[in-house]
């Protein structure tokens, strides 16, 4: 039998973001938060966004109005996931889907403003699982015909999302 | 040779127009570091006397630019079809004589064909076709004379409204100055007519729906303030005109 499963990396980005991508995904989505909040925070009486959300359930719309910020720099990724590298070192995971979510968020104090981009490779085969490692392939191939695989570690925010047995 | 390739084959095989590692080493030349990219020439097996080695980053990248929100956009009709509609908007100042307003950022949304908005799916998953994700909605800044000007598709309607496009007004600093809505005109032989019971793909005809009148947004826009003006035709094309005061 074979299981295929999408392996799926949620990447939090906070104030202290350091690297460029970060600081640019988190700068870019504060200020879209400033500018879409104000359609949740009864003329500016409320600051955070978990008290949106309490006043106003459609304030969970937020995260996809947010996300238009951050999918400019989701392209520039190039379809690899950031980050999770096989033993190796190396980036391997292919990007297939993504969703971004806020997890908090306040008008007047930037420092709150944490995000997160959960990321989601394609579905792809999970041969085998060697001490704390998937040995994973996404159905490649040399010219010798040997199918290309990738030891994954088991790490904190990676995760198997959904499974297909086949 | 190996490491070749397997990258090729890592691109054929996979289908994707880029491959993480050969980007990334690319992109490091291009940066002109000079250092060679010593992490890749495969020398990591430093685990000798007990110590261990953390394993060698491939890249630092990304190497990002910035780009500006995904709205902002003049066509925002993405991968979504219908009859085209230009949509001018003018935003004056109630503060000042009724003077355009320059510099003023101007979100529109509004649903497709169907009835449908860009939104989050329950899924808990979003598809990645960055190019579709954000369909109908857009963003422009007024030029001197206080216009935007968008390229979109005639909307649809749903159930318990009449047709609309929804409008968010910022100053310059990104202050919201107003959020409404442009309602269109009614009547026998108007685009909203036409549109829903002639146009190719919208198939709902006017059964059912919501007249301005019985809207619970615009019903108490007895003056028609907010009724945009719409000139064209199927075949044409459509081009809503509107003005919107605001207090700046």
């Amino acid at each position: 039998m074979q299981r295929m499963v999408r392996i799926c990396y949620r990447k939090i980005i906070d104030s202290a973001a350091t690297k460029p991508w970060e600081k640019l995904v988190w700068q870019d989505s504060y200020t879209e938060f400033n500018m879409q909040a104000q359609r949740y925070n009864n003329a500016g009486a409320i600051a955070g966004f978990s008290d949106m959300l309490h006043s106003n359930p459609q304030a969970a719309q937020l995260h996809f109005l947010v996300s238009s910020a951050v999918t400019g720099y989701i392209q520039q990724l190039h379809q690899v996931i950031p980050d999770i590298q096989n033993t190796l070192g190396k980036q391997f995971l292919p990007l297939d889907n993504f969703r971004f979510e806020l997890i908090q968020s306040n008008t007047g104090q930037p420092s709150k403003h944490v995000v997160a981009i959960n990321f989601f490779s394609p579905p792809i085969l999970w041969i085998d699982t060697i001490g704390n490692t998937l040995l994973l392939s996404a159905n490649q191939y040399n010219e010798a015909g040997e199918m290309l695989t990738h030891l994954l570690q088991l790490q904190p925010f990676v995760s198997i999302c959904s499974i297909q047995q086949q | 040779m190996e490491r070749k390739s397997f990258l090729k084959n890592g691109f054929s095989a996979l289908g994707l127009v880029t491959v993480a590692p050969l980007i990334s080493s690319c992109k490091k030349e291009d940066a002109g570091s000079s250092s060679a990219s010593g992490s890749s020439s495969g020398s990591t097996n430093g685990t000798a006397g007990g110590t261990c080695t953390e394993a060698p980053t491939e890249t630092e990248g990304p190497f990002p630019t910035k780009v500006p929100s995904a709205y902002v956009r003049s066509n925002i009709a993405d991968d979504r079809t219908g009859v085209p509609i230009a949509i001018n908007i003018s935003i004056v100042n109630k503060n000042n004589s009724c003077a355009a307003i320059s510099g003023a950022i101007v979100d529109i949304w509004h649903c497709d064909k169907d009835g449908y908005y860009s939104e989050y799916g329950g899924t808990g998953m979003q598809s990645a076709n960055f190019t579709a994700v954000h369909f109908l909605r857009g963003r422009q800044v007024t030029d001197s004379n206080g216009l935007v000007s968008f390229t979109s598709i005639f909307p649809g309607w749903y159930q318990g409204r009449a047709t609309h496009i929804h409008v968010h007004i910022y100053n310059a600093s990104g202050t919201s100055l107003k959020v409404t809505q442009i309602a269109f005109p009614e009547g026998s032989n108007s685009a909203v007519v036409q549109v829903n019971t002639t146009a190719s793909g919208y198939g709902k005809g006017m059964s059912g729906y919501t007249y301005n009148a019985s809207d619970n947004i615009f019903s108490d826009d007895t003056a028609g303030i907010e009724i945009g003006t719409i000139a064209g035709s199927v075949s044409a094309g459509f081009t809503l005109t509107h003005t919107i005061v605001v207090s700046a």
